[in-house]
């Protein structure tokens, strides 16, 4: 399979970064194609500018070589994972900047004759979502777990309704213990070994 | 009134921007006090940088670029949010907004000893969210409404236990027509009238 890994952490020695080379190593370990992008370290620009917001209902929505090669990735693959911390109980604003700028029309969706939002990445039979949280998993609930929410269901109008969806949160980081760490770590592992 | 506006959208002359403005002349009319945080035309940096994640939990003193925005933050009563809904959530500039500004002993505090942390914006007494949706509003429904339960939830249990929070959205906003953008404006526009005076 082709698998598109995008990570969003700011810091290099973080328990974020050892999730996505748990991630990469159980994926490559089972002999998938994997792509990882990660948006920091390749200094990915979040915010939409105004010209690609110009140019978002127009032929060519992006614009950047660096965003197109991403979308490019996308319409390959088989299984999308994004890894990254939540903050504020959504997306860090450097993931929501990926959704933002490379799931633009042409990419994710396209429009139909009545200009409905039809998906256009039917293709990708996996949607996983690994996230670490601050907060406990009934304080999350309360807040609506909006970053789950996004990746979940939204997407959802790019990939249909028939691809499979995997959550795995790790909550209340705070006040976790080095053995709840591995353990977390571990169910990633076997997760994404187990993906076909 | 102490109004603290923060825009986000690239283009200041798109539907966005009328509905700031309107906030802006409303705020006039009623002589309240605001302050704005137009994040795209400051050149707000849109990700939280490697070295304010590793100041996560120091004091704002070591954050002094933000001084300003940690300022206008404790000095409003009313946050008023004019942002376009993208992927049913804030655009990747307004979340970094919520994500670097706010930060420990300006928007929360952590006690010694505490297991959770403790809201610090006493101040804020209302937020207002006015936005736009290009899909409809079952559709949002379904989705989970993550961008208004971010400030309805996420931002509103760091604020007075009072705080009052209005949602002025319009959905379907990519197949509506100009007489459609009218009316909401002209709605917005009544409801802000009629907080502002008090």
């Amino acid at each position: 399979m082709n698998v598109v890994v995008v990570f969003a952490h700011p810091s290099a020695d973080s328990f974020g970064q050892a999730i996505c080379s748990t991630a990469v190593n159980a994926l490559e370990s089972s002999g998938h194609n994997v792509s990882l992008l990660a948006l920091y370290q390749s200094h990915f620009s979040a915010a939409m500018s105004r010209e690609e917001w110009l140019a978002y209902h127009g032929e060519t929505p992006a614009l950047d070589p660096d965003v197109a090669a991403h979308g490019a990735l996308v319409r390959n693959a088989d299984a999308l994972i994004f890894i990254y911390p939540t903050w504020w109980s959504g997306l860090p604003s450097m993931m929501k900047g990926w959704l933002d700028r490379v799931l633009v029309a042409g990419v994710a969706f396209h429009f139909n004759k009545k200009d409905k939002v039809r998906p256009s990445l039917k293709q990708v039979r996996h949607l996983v979502g690994i996230s670490t949280y601050g907060s406990p998993r009934t304080y999350i609930a309360f807040m609506n777990d909006n970053g789950r929410r996004i990746i979940m269901r939204a997407l959802r109008v790019c990939t249909g309704w028939r691809t499979k969806r995997t959550w795995l949160g790790m909550y209340n980081m705070g006040n976790s213990t080095s053995e709840q760490r591995d353990a977390f770590l571990q169910r990633v592992h076997k997760t994404l070994r187990e993906l076909s | 009134m102490k109004i603290l506006l923060v825009f986000a959208h690239p283009n200041p002359a798109s539907f966005s921007g009328a509905l700031r403005d309107i906030v802006l002349s409303c705020a006039e009319k009623t002589s309240c006090e605001l302050r704005q945080h137009d994040l795209y035309d400051t050149g707000f940096s849109a990700a939280l940088s490697a070295n304010e994640w590793a100041l996560h939990r120091s004091s704002p003193d070591t954050k002094q670029h933000l001084a300003e925005y940690f300022a206008d933050l404790q000095w409003c009563d009313t946050l008023v949010f004019v942002y376009p809904t993208w992927w049913s959530a804030q655009p990747a500039m307004a979340k970094a907004w919520l994500d670097r500004v706010l930060a420990k002993d300006v928007a929360w505090t952590f006690p010694d000893g505490a297991s959770r942390i403790y809201g610090n914006l006493k101040n804020v007494k209302r937020i207002v969210a006015i936005t736009t949706h290009g899909s409809s509003k079952w559709v949002n429904a379904i989705e989970g409404e993550a961008g208004k339960r971010t400030l309805s939830r996420g931002l509103r249990v760091l604020c007075s236990w009072r705080c009052r929070f209005t949602w002025l959205a319009m959905y379907a906003v990519d197949n509506s027509t100009r007489y459609e953008r009218n009316k909401f404006t002209q709605q917005v526009e009544r409801r802000l009238m009629r907080m502002f005076h008090h």
